[in-house]
């Protein structure tokens, strides 16, 4: 007879049995649950960390969670967890959780040098306010600010959008999704006129071919990693090719390995098309009829300050956007230049594997799939070099059918639901419009049911702008929401720090942990996070994903979708909106930016009877109608009927998600092709109907090298990145015990050889210094990271060691997203 | 290789905790590997399949487990180590009649 503890092993090894497909003799179907676990209540939510969004039963007793486990029944995981996962129910119960406002203070009141002190929620807002009336009389709109995250909700995405272009008018709004992808999104809407990916995750049991530019997916998607792996292990003749600047965990996995020499990326790829066009393996038919061709600007500078040399320097800083039209005759001409041995010698990767590498494309009978993270996004010419991906992809025909698939994967569990589809970025507005353009503002002016002509027309500050414009004082009022930036941010201690600082800025920083952000901050405000609020999420495939609110949030926290909405009861359109607007819609006068926002017949549209009754939701009791319903509802109107369809709300809490367009209640897998997107047209094949002209465009491009190498006094090359333990800046998975311990400060790992020649050994306490500043750690040289000689690698997790006061604040100078993949260090003995 | 969670002291409140993980590894290093996962402690191999392992780890808290399951994912040879199941409870609970179960 089996005891309790044989039986629960048992359980166990059947769940694990199942998961993976193996057989096991004569067992009974497994149930997961045992003993006291089957008191607990269990709902689904969507994991909080990274982009795959993975879904997870979470059990709850006395307003706790207390455990959490893979979801049997979601599509993405099929019921497993990655360790990070595996600790989501402790993210929440950190030690120094934040319960109450905090104010800098001194002799009662504000001061910028005071200390921190308790206040109430009101005293909080008050200030807060005072400092935002004071700084929009002063200079207007453009001196006011916020910076959030592909971390926030949907609807928070959209209450901040709200309030920032229509109630202070302005779009000095960016996330920090724009330190993590804004590449790959430019990219997207500049080729196929709409954004993300055609294909999604089933893509993965359809290749015969993977391949992975800059990530590491075996420690930053450890999920989506073993579909990748039983794939490979399943079928013999996949194959799997893996580049990088360094070696990591994902090589145990690659076929075709391959180390290249940073920014090289960009001439394997022109690499690649000319071998696909010299070999004869163009799909004459798919481009002919489907794509464009288009020569793009070079020489376009680095993003850096307009008064850096670098900036002076290039030719076309100023408009690196530009591009004119070219043949097919032409564009093979211009990649004609990037030979097999002409690339070897300049990335240094070995002929035969970058001919193996380009066959994979090339062959017609292979079914690829190219998956990219920071390692292409965060670059210089990140925007270039997504558009690569997509020339070879369209040059063979190889895309949006099964298997065929270029596609981009995400770091933030909204990045693509929140930052890009809200539109929460500096130039955007919901389902891809955009703030520049006349047509589109108007069109959100209808939606949001507020006067003609009251959104801004102008481009606001992008993060990396933000931090410079709040250095130079010309940004003074500023809201961080649900992100690290003093972090995250590049050259921080001469470009971020110093703007949190600058006496005539007051800064806000909501966070549900005393960040290094926080504690720069001159107004720290507690969040509620995860499942202490009602939310939704949109994963890297398209799936849209929502969660109950399971538990209260400790203390006075608050969500920031009630903070948003709260704050905006302090002003009124007197306040706030030009005299002009007011005189030619006076129904809007002397009302609160609550009414006109959130109180406007669409937001406050659905009654508290709508809200599950199974379920607490503080936000809607606290003002009275289905918040999160009617926010949602008011938004998903801009992408029906316009190829971004998204189902009725109370769909999501039933569902594990759905991928849009969701149109007659089905989901689309992959879009621009006839028979599996509604919105190709009979008689079509294909159609990429973001373009007018349902073509997609293919980009030349030149190389060109990265801003700062190594030279004789900085002479090594300098990658951050992350660690499979700990998620982005380690706000929350640092304080896991567990986590913590197993990955407990960043190191810099670097090449034996390289430790030698310096007189280090692993363990040695060095110092990483660049020409902006430095960070004390020991030395690796045996770990999961394996550098070649002159590349060293540190992870930016750890507060206590910032290495972002190394890196180099040079940005794509299209997307302006950081580079933080390259830049110049030594390394010397403390 | 891996530096181990500490042992938290043993109080009366002390815990049995049990988790499953789903381990892909290239099969040609299957020895290798099943050497270096025995030599880890409190872990056990129950099957074994074109390329994918059962294991089930055992230990008084969380902290094992995840140590457990962070070194098999680092492992040379091994792709991924990903959790299916975990289970906790108080080391008193023992006998088999005690045993309720739920769906999830």
């Amino acid at each position: 007879m089996l005891d309790r503890r044989d039986f629960i092993k048992a359980q166990a090894v059947a769940a694990a049995a199942t998961a993976g497909g193996i057989s096991l003799p004569a067992m009974a179907q497994p149930s997961m649950v045992a003993g006291e676990d089957a008191q607990l209540t269990w709902s689904k939510a969507p994991c909080r960390f990274c982009g795959t969004g993975c879904s997870v039963m979470v059990a709850t007793k006395d307003n706790r969670v207390v455990a959490t486990h893979g979801d049997m029944q979601a599509e993405v995981n099929r019921g497993l967890n990655c360790v990070k996962g595996y600790f989501l129910s402790k993210i929440m119960y950190g030690q120094d959780r934040l319960t109450q406002p905090l104010l800098r203070m001194r002799d009662g009141k504000y001061h910028k040098d005071g200390e921190f002190r308790p206040v109430s929620w009101d005293e909080a807002f008050d200030e807060m306010a005072r400092q935002w009336k004071r700084v929009l009389k002063e200079k207007g709109p453009d001196a006011v600010g916020m910076f959030g995250s592909g971390q926030w909700t949907i609807w928070e995405g959209y209450a901040a959008s709200k309030l920032m272009r229509a109630g202070f008018r302005t779009n000095n709004l960016d996330p920090n999704a724009r330190h993590c992808m804004a590449s790959a999104a430019v990219a997207f809407i500049r080729t196929f006129g709409m954004d993300e990916p055609m294909g999604c995750y089933d893509d993965f049991e359809h290749a015969d071919a993977f391949v992975l530019w800059g990530s590491n997916m075996a420690e930053m998607h450890p999920i989506l990693w073993t579909r990748i792996t039983d794939r490979r292990l399943a079928h013999n003749h996949v194959k799997v090719a893996v580049l990088s600047t360094f070696e990591h965990r994902s090589f145990e996995l690659a076929d075709i390995p391959m180390i290249f020499e940073p920014g090289t990326d960009l001439a394997i790829l022109n690499y690649i098309a000319n071998h696909i066009i010299q070999s004869g393996r163009v799909n004459k038919a798919f481009i002919e009829k489907h794509c464009s061709f288009r020569l793009g600007q070079k020489d376009i500078g680095y993003g850096l300050r307009p008064e850096s040399v670098l900036e002076v320097r290039a030719a076309n800083a100023k408009d690196p956007t530009d591009s004119k039209p070219m043949s097919f005759d032409e564009f093979a001409t211009f990649v004609s230049d990037y030979t097999l041995d002409k690339v070897a010698e300049l990335s240094k990767v070995p002929k035969e594997r970058l001919l193996a590498l380009a066959e994979m494309y090339a062959d017609p009978k292979t079914k690829v799939m190219s998956l990219w993270t920071m390692g292409f996004n965060q670059h210089v010419r990140g925007v270039w070099v997504n558009h690569m991906v997509y020339n070879i992809h369209l040059l063979t025909g190889k895309i949006s059918e099964p298997g065929n698939s270029p596609f981009s994967l995400t770091g933030q569990p909204s990045a693509c639901g929140t930052a890009r589809e809200v539109g929460t970025f500096a130039h955007r507005l919901p389902a891809d419009m955009q703030v520049t353009n006349p047509t589109h503002r108007s069109h959100v002016e209808e939606g949001w049911k507020i006067p003609k002509g009251l959104l801004p027309g102008k481009i606001g500050y992008h993060a990396v702008l933000q931090d410079r414009m709040l250095k130079d004082g010309k940004l003074n009022a500023y809201w961080i929401m649900v992100n690290n930036n003093l972090q995250a941010a590049p050259n921080s201690d001469n470009e971020t720090y110093p703007g949190y600082r600058n006496p005539e800025n007051f800064i806000v920083v909501s966070d549900a942990y005393p960040t290094v952000t926080a504690a720069a901050a001159d107004l720290i405000l507690p969040a509620a996070m995860w499942v202490e609020k009602e939310g939704a999420y949109g994963n890297a495939e398209r799936r849209t994903h929502f969660w109950h609110q399971l538990v209260n949030a400790p203390g006075e926290a608050r969500s920031d979708l009630w903070q948003l909405m709260e704050f905006s009861k302090r002003f009124t359109t007197d306040e706030v909106w030009p005299k002009e607007i007011l005189d030619a819609n006076p129904d809007f006068r002397g009302k609160t930016l609550f009414d006109v926002l959130f109180r406007n017949g669409n937001v406050d549209r659905f009654p508290l009877s709508e809200v599950n009754p199974a379920y607490e939701n503080r936000e809607s009791k606290a003002f009275g109608f289905y918040v999160q319903k009617g926010l949602f509802e008011e938004y998903a109107a801009f992408g029906r009927g316009h190829g971004h369809d998204l189902a009725p709300f109370d769909t999501y809490h039933e569902v594990r998600g759905l991928r849009w367009p969701v149109v007659e209640g089905k989901e689309t897998k992959w879009r621009y092709r006839e028979g599996l997107d509604p919105y190709v047209p009979k008689g079509e094949g294909v159609r990429f109907y973001g373009n007018p002209d349902g073509k997609a465009n293919l980009f030349a491009f030149p190389y060109e090298p990265p801003a700062e190498s190594p030279d004789k006094d900085f002479d090594l090359w300098l990658v951050t990145g992350r660690v499979l333990e700990h998620w982005h800046s380690g706000s929350m998975t640092m304080r896991v015990p567990e986590l913590y311990k197993a990955m407990p400060m960043a190191l810099v790992y670097m090449h034996p050889d390289d430790a030698q020649a310096r007189g280090l050994r692993r363990g040695s306490e060095v110092k990483v210094m660049s020409r902006r500043g430095e960070m004390r750690t020991r030395v690796e040289t045996r770990g999961r990271n394996r550098p070649p000689r002159g590349v060293v690698f540190v992870p930016w997790f750890d507060s206590a060691r910032l290495i972002n006061k190394c890196t180099l604040d040079a940005t794509d100078p299209i997307s302006k997203q950081t580079d933080f993949k390259k830049c110049a260090v030594k390394i010397v003995a403390v | 290789m891996h530096s181990d969670a500490p042992d938290r002291p043993a109080d009366a409140l002390a815990e049995w905790h049990i988790a499953s993980i789903l381990v892909h590894l290239r099969p040609e290093r299957s020895p290798d590997v099943r050497a270096a996962v025995a030599a880890l402690g409190d872990v056990e191999v129950h099957a074994e399949e074109r390329g994918r392992m059962v294991v089930t780890v055992e230990g008084p808290h969380e902290g094992r487990i995840a140590d457990r399951m962070t070194a098999i994912h680092l492992m040379p040879g091994v792709m991924s180590a990903v959790m299916v199941f975990h289970h906790a409870e108080p080391m008193a609970a023992r006998s088999a009649d005690e045993v309720g179960t739920a769906r999830r």
